[in-house]
C-alpha cells in the first residue's frame, strides 16, 4: 500500500486501537494512541472488476474499516485517468434505480461496505483501455483525509448487473 | 495485507449473507480471507503443496477432464499465458477450499467438500510460449481415428471430486473466467468406483489392478528424468468401446483377450490378483497361460522406466469407453513404447476406437501466494 500524507486533514483522526484486534493500522505493542489514517484503516478482500471492451464497466468487493472511527471514500481514479463514479442502489425489488452517490461513501467502524452487482458499486463511465479477463484494474481510493492506497481488482467476465448500466436517470 | 479470518462452517448456508452485510444474498458468500483447508479437514484436499493434487492421491468417483484453446491479443503472449495462469490458480485454491470463484453467480454450489481437486497441464504449445519446457506430443497409434473434438489442446484441466454437482460447477466456473481468453474444446466426463484393485471399466474388467503404489507410484510420476521438478506428464487417450461387440465374447474369449479373469482380476498364469502376471507359465495342454497378445502381456512394463500410473475413468452416453489417463515422469519411455505395443498386438483392440489423444505438462505445486507454472520463470 502506498499512503499520501495530508497531515493537515488528519490531525482529528486520534484514535484509541487498544480494543481493535485487527488491519492495517494495528499498533506497535504498548503504544495506546496512535493517530491512523482513514487509509490504512482499509482492508478490501473479494475485489474484483468486470470484464469489458469498452464503454462502462464496474469494481466490486468488500471495504473493511479496521480502525474505531468512520472512514469516507471521496474519490476513485486510475493510472488511465477513467472516471470512476461511486454509485449506489436506491429502492428495492424491481424498483432499484442506481444514482452516483451524493457524498463519500462512509464505513462505519468494524463495518463493512459491500460492493456488489446489484447493490453498491464503483462505476467506470468510460473506459480508456479495455478490462481484459485474467488481468488486474488498480484503482486509488483516496478518503475524506485526503490518505489514499492503491486496491487491486482482478477483473473477470460476469454477465450479470446489466441493469445497472440501463438506468443512469439519476445522474 | 491482514485478512478477517472467518470460519468456513460460520459462513455457510444462512449465515453467509448476513455476515457479509445483509442484501446480497447468495453473492461472496466465503471466507473473508483464504487460508488453504488443510490436508486433515474432511471432505477437503490440500491445493498448495510440493505437487499438485488429483495425482497421486486417491482417485475420487467422478473428473471432468476439459480442454482450452487460447486466444491470443496483442502484446506479450507470455504476459497473457502468466495472468490466465494466475487467475485459474486463484480459482483452483478458491474451489478447493469449498468457496466460489470471485464474480461466481453459484457459489453455493461449491460445497459441500467432496475432495475436489483441480490438475492444470499445458500442452507442448504453452510450453514454447512460456520458453520453458519439452514435452513434445503423443506420435500417431496404429489404429488411431482420431477426432479433432477429442484432440490436443493448449490447456487441460482435470477436475476430480466424490460429488458430481460440485464437480460441475467448478468446471462451469473456472470455463466461465476462461471465456474470451480461451475457446473450450472438450469437456470429458468420466465416472469410476474404485476398490481394493482398481475399478471396474464398462468391459467388466478390473482396471488398474498392477497400478504401482507408494514409493514406487511417485518415483514413476515424479522422479527424474523428468521435464521439471515437481511436475510431470499427463497421456490422455480417449477409447470407445464397441461394447455390442463384446457382449459375443464369452468369459473364456474375455479372459484370453485380457489375460486375467474378468470376476476377480486373478492372471491366468495363476494365483490371485494380488499375485504377479507369469508369462512363462503354461496351461494343461502346455501352451502358454497368458498368450502373447493378451493385454496385460502386452502392458506390463518391461522395466522401471516403463512405469506409468494410471487414473483413468469411465465414460458413457452416445458412446461408452475408457477415458485413458496416465501420468508418468517421461512419456518417451513408459507411456509412449507401451502404447506403440499395445496399438500393434493387443487382443483387446477388436472392441477398441481410440478417438482422442493429448499431453500434457502437468504443473509443479505451489505454495500458498504463489501461482501455477511461476517456476516456468516467464
Amino acid at each position: 500500500m502506498k499512503f499520501q500524507k495530508t497531515s493537515a486533514l488528519a490531525l482529528g483522526l486520534t484514535l484509541l486501537l487498544a480494543g481493535c484486534a485487527q488491519g492495517a493500522g494495528s499498533p506497535a505493542p504498548g503504544s495506546e494512541q496512535q493517530t491512523v489514517r482513514q487509509a490504512e484503516a482499509l482492508t478490501t478482500s473479494e475485489t474484483w472488476a468486470k470484464a469489458a471492451e469498452s464503454g462502462m464497466s464496474a469494481a466490486f468487493g468488500i471495504l473493511h474499516n479496521s480502525s474505531g472511527t468512520p472512514i469516507a471514500l471521496h474519490q476513485v481514479s486510475n493510472a488511465q485517468g477513467d472516471e470512476i463514479q461511486i454509485h449506489e442502489m436506491r429502492g428495492t425489488g424491481t424498483g432499484m434505480t442506481m444514482a452516483q452517490l451524493e457524498g463519500d461513501l462512509v464505513i462505519e467502524p468494524g463495518k463493512d461496505a459491500v460492493l456488489a452487482p446489484g447493490g453498491n458499486h464503483l462505476m467506470f463511465m468510460d473506459l480508456q483501455q479495455p478490462l481484459v479477463a485474467a488481468q488486474t484494474a488498480r484503482l486509488t481510493l483516496e478518503f475524506a483525509d485526503g490518505s489514499s492506497t492503491e486496491v487491486d481488482f482482478p477483473i473477470r467476465n460476469f454477465d450479470g448487473a446489466k441493469e445497472s448500466y440501463d438506468e443512469h436517470a439519476g445522474h | 495485507m491482514p485478512g478477517i479470518s472467518v470460519d468456513r462452517r460460520a459462513l455457510l448456508g444462512t449465515t453467509a449473507a448476513a455476515a457479509l452485510g445483509g442484501m446480497l444474498t447468495g453473492f461472496g458468500t466465503g471466507k473473508l480471507s483464504v487460508p488453504a483447508a488443510s490436508a486433515a479437514e474432511p471432505g477437503y484436499r490440500p491445493f498448495y503443496g510440493k505437487y499438485q493434487s488429483g495425482i497421486l492421491d486417491r482417485h475420487q468417483a467422478h473428473a471432468v477432464f476439459a480442454g482450452w484453446d487460447l486466444h491470443w491479443r496483442e502484446g506479450s503472449k507470455k504476459d497473457q499465458l502468466r495472468a490466465m495462469l494466475q487467475m485459474i490458480t486463484e480459482d483452483a485454491a478458491r474451489l478447493a477450499s469449498g468457496r466460489g470463484v470471485l464474480a461466481d453467480t453459484e457459489p453455493e454450489m461449491a460445497q459441500p467438500g467432496c475432495e475436489l481437486t483441480l490438475t492444470v497441464g499445458l500442452g507442448q504449445s504453452l510450453l514454447d510460449v512460456a520458453g520453458h519446457g519439452q514435452i513434445g506430443t503423443l506420435p500417431h497409434f496404429a489404429g488411431d481415428q482420431l477426432e479433432q473434438q477429442y484432440g490436443q489442446c493448449d490447456l487441460l484441466i482435470q477436475f476430480c471430486a466424490q460429488d458430481p454437482t460440485v464437480l460441475q460447477h467448478a468446471v462451469r466456473a473456472v470455463s466461465k473466467n476462461l471465456r474470451g481468453l480461451a475457446s473450450r474444446r472438450f469437456a470429458q466426463t468420466g465416472f469410476a468406483s474404485p476398490g481394493v484393485h482398481g475399478f471396474r471399466n464398462l468391459f467388466g474388467q478390473l482396471d488398474g489392478v498392477n497400478n504401482p503404489e507408494g514409493e514406487v507410484r511417485a518415483e514413476a510420476v515424479f522422479g527424474q528424468p523428468g521435464w521439471i521438478e515437481n511436475g510431470t506428464t499427463l497421456a490422455l487417450r480417449r477409447f470407445e468401446m464397441d461394447l455390442d461387440g463384446w457382449d459375443e465374447v464369452d468369459t473364456a474369449g474375455r479372459d484370453h483377450a485380457l489375460g486375467r479373469r474378468q470376476a476377480d482380476g486373478s492372471p491366468l498364469s495363476g494365483g490371485s490378483v494380488d499375485d504377479p502376471v507369469d508369462l512363462a507359465a503354461v496351461n494343461g495342454l502346455g501352451l502358454p497361460a497368458i498368450a502373447a497378445n493378451a493385454h496385460v502381456a502386452l502392458a506390463r512394463p518391461g522395466s522401471a522406466d516403463e512405469v506409468m500410473h494410471r487414473r483413468g475413468y469411465n465414460f458413457a452416453g452416445q458412446a461408452s469407453g475408457l477415458l485413458f489417463a496416465s501420468y508418468q515422469r517421461d512419456p518417451a519411455t513408459s507411456f509412449i513404447p507401451v502404447q506403440h505395443r499395445l496399438a500393434a498386438a493387443d487382443a483387446l483392440n477388436t472392441w477398441l476406437k481410440p478417438v482422442g489423444s493429448g499431453l500434457y505438462a502437468i504443473l509443479p505445486g505451489v505454495a500458498e501466494g504463489g501461482y501455477l507454472g511461476e517456476q516456468l520463470q516467464m
